[in-house]
């Protein structure tokens, strides 16, 4: 009777023990399995910029300004306060003072310090069917003023219709991307500047159907106190906007 | 009744089943362990089938903007991923080193590299290399050029890149360099010289 008794209570901890073994063997399948996935989903708002071919536009000339970064979003940090997104927005609000004086129109993607994804500028830029568009950053290393174009390092066909693939949506304005950062760099070398022209894959200038460029600030030097300069802020915003106006009447932007 | 022979040979069964269960769960939890320690070790335990090889390194160097060429003798293992993920770290290795031509956060690593088809190549790095990595157009660009450009020099076949962070897409390197795109190597190839 005895060993009736110890031999249930041995077989219903066998039994346990099986189970739990069981159970951590398949945790540790489970844990092998587990191969490295790239969660490669299509990015955001894909196919959803309208080609800029076709569509009926609004307004008039306007130059859409980024001032890049903001919020949340710092961009560089120089020293111990002096923040890249803060110099953005100043070089923004200095461009578009130098515009107007010069009779085109801007607006700022940004007028305060909020944060605004890279998708967004983008679709912004895109929904109120800007001429062009100009971001402004600042950053290390080397001297002067860097001047980026678009290129696109993943270009994609574009579709049939009236949609562009999101990634490639510039892929209409490359050459007047180029011709504008051309223009806006002979400006900048005539006030004396240290001046780069250069191609980058850069977001969210690839995600917008006009032309676009970027404008990134270096300090002097080393010295990072030439980046919040205000007369080389305003030296660097009136060469933009003579560049602007060089380039409108020969990149064939509607007027 | 039952025979008393039987209820012994009963239970000496049971004692056997009950012991294997104690001696799988310890098994599995050793196993846990090991492939833990395995992962977490640094550098990565040595490598098979592969051979000192003499390559070349395009490295950025900050102060110049610019990218050059640099030899180096890296031990290369014959399987194209291990390759491919060996010439990346040893270019990562050239940045994390003082003085540094191209300083980069300590930490910055490939953590896995791997093909997802025959010449799209998926790079998987550490939350450091991103989350450290100095923030600049300039910077950042130079890095994946950087990257790319040894990579496609040392691994054959290689056409397209993309680069994940600590196994997740993200928007840019630093604020900056679009990290969403699969990088075409022959569009980074032709930027690499803008800068060379």
């Amino acid at each position: 009777m005895l060993w009736s008794k110890s031999g249930a209570a041995l077989a219903i901890l066998a039994v346990v023990a099986l189970c739990c073994a069981r159970s951590e063997v398949s945790k540790t399948n489970m844990l092998q399995a587990q191969i490295p996935e790239a969660s490669l989903s299509p990015t955001p708002a894909q196919l959803a910029t309208p080609s800029a071919e076709g569509q009926k536009r609004t307004a008039d000339f306007f130059v859409m300004i980024d001032p890049s970064h903001g919020g949340a979003d710092k961009g560089a940090i120089f020293g111990t306060k002096l923040l890249e997104k803060d110099i953005t927005l100043r070089l923004a609000r200095e461009l578009r003072k130098e515009l107007e004086e010069r009779g085109i129109s801007s607006r700022l993607l940004r007028e305060s310090d909020i944060d605004l994804s890279l998708d967004r500028r983008a679709e912004i830029t895109n929904e109120q069917r800007a001429s062009l568009y100009v971001a402004f950053h600042a950053g290390r290393p080397g001297k002067g003023v860097r001047v980026y174009f678009p290129v696109l390092t993943d270009a994609q066909q574009p579709l049939a219709g009236r949609f562009l693939p999101w990634e490639s949506a510039q892929s209409g304005s490359l050459s007047r991307s180029q011709n504008l950062a051309r223009a806006v760099s002979e400006e900048l070398k005539k006030k004396g500047l240290a001046v780069a022209n250069l191609g980058v894959p850069l977001r969210p200038l690839n995600n917008i159907v006009a032309p676009a460029i970027a404008v990134e600030l270096a300090p002097e030097q080393d010295d990072l106190q030439s980046l919040e300069n205000q007369k080389r802020q305003n030296s660097v915003a009136t060469a933009i906007a003579l560049g602007i106006v060089q380039a409108r009447s020969q990149i064939g932007v509607r007027q | 009744m039952i025979p008393r022979h039987f209820q012994i040979t009963i239970a000496l069964v049971l004692l056997a089943i009950l012991v294997s269960g104690i001696v799988i769960i310890r098994m599995t939890h050793k196993e846990e362990a090991l492939t833990q320690q395995t992962a977490d070790a640094a550098p990565a335990a040595p490598m098979l089938n592969g051979k000192q090889e003499h390559i070349q390194l395009l490295l950025a160097y900050d102060d110049d903007e610019a990218l050059r060429w640099r030899p180096a003798d890296v031990f290369l293992p014959a399987d194209r991923n291990l390759r491919a993920r060996e010439t990346l770290r040893s270019v990562l290795a050239q940045y994390l080193q003082m003085p540094s031509p191209h300083p980069l956060a300590k930490g910055a690593d490939i953590k896995d590299v791997y093909f997802i088809s025959d010449d799209t190549m998926i790079v998987d790095t550490t939350a450091q290399f991103a989350d450290g990595h100095p923030s600049g157009i300039l910077l950042e660009e130079l890095t994946l050029a950087s990257l790319i450009e040894t990579l496609t020099a040392n691994v054959p076949g290689v056409a397209k890149v993309k680069f994940l962070v600590d196994g997740k897409e993200r928007e840019t390197l630093a604020g900056h360099a679009d990290l969403m795109s699969f990088y075409q190597t022959a569009a980074v190839h032709e930027l690499a010289k803008e800068f060379e």
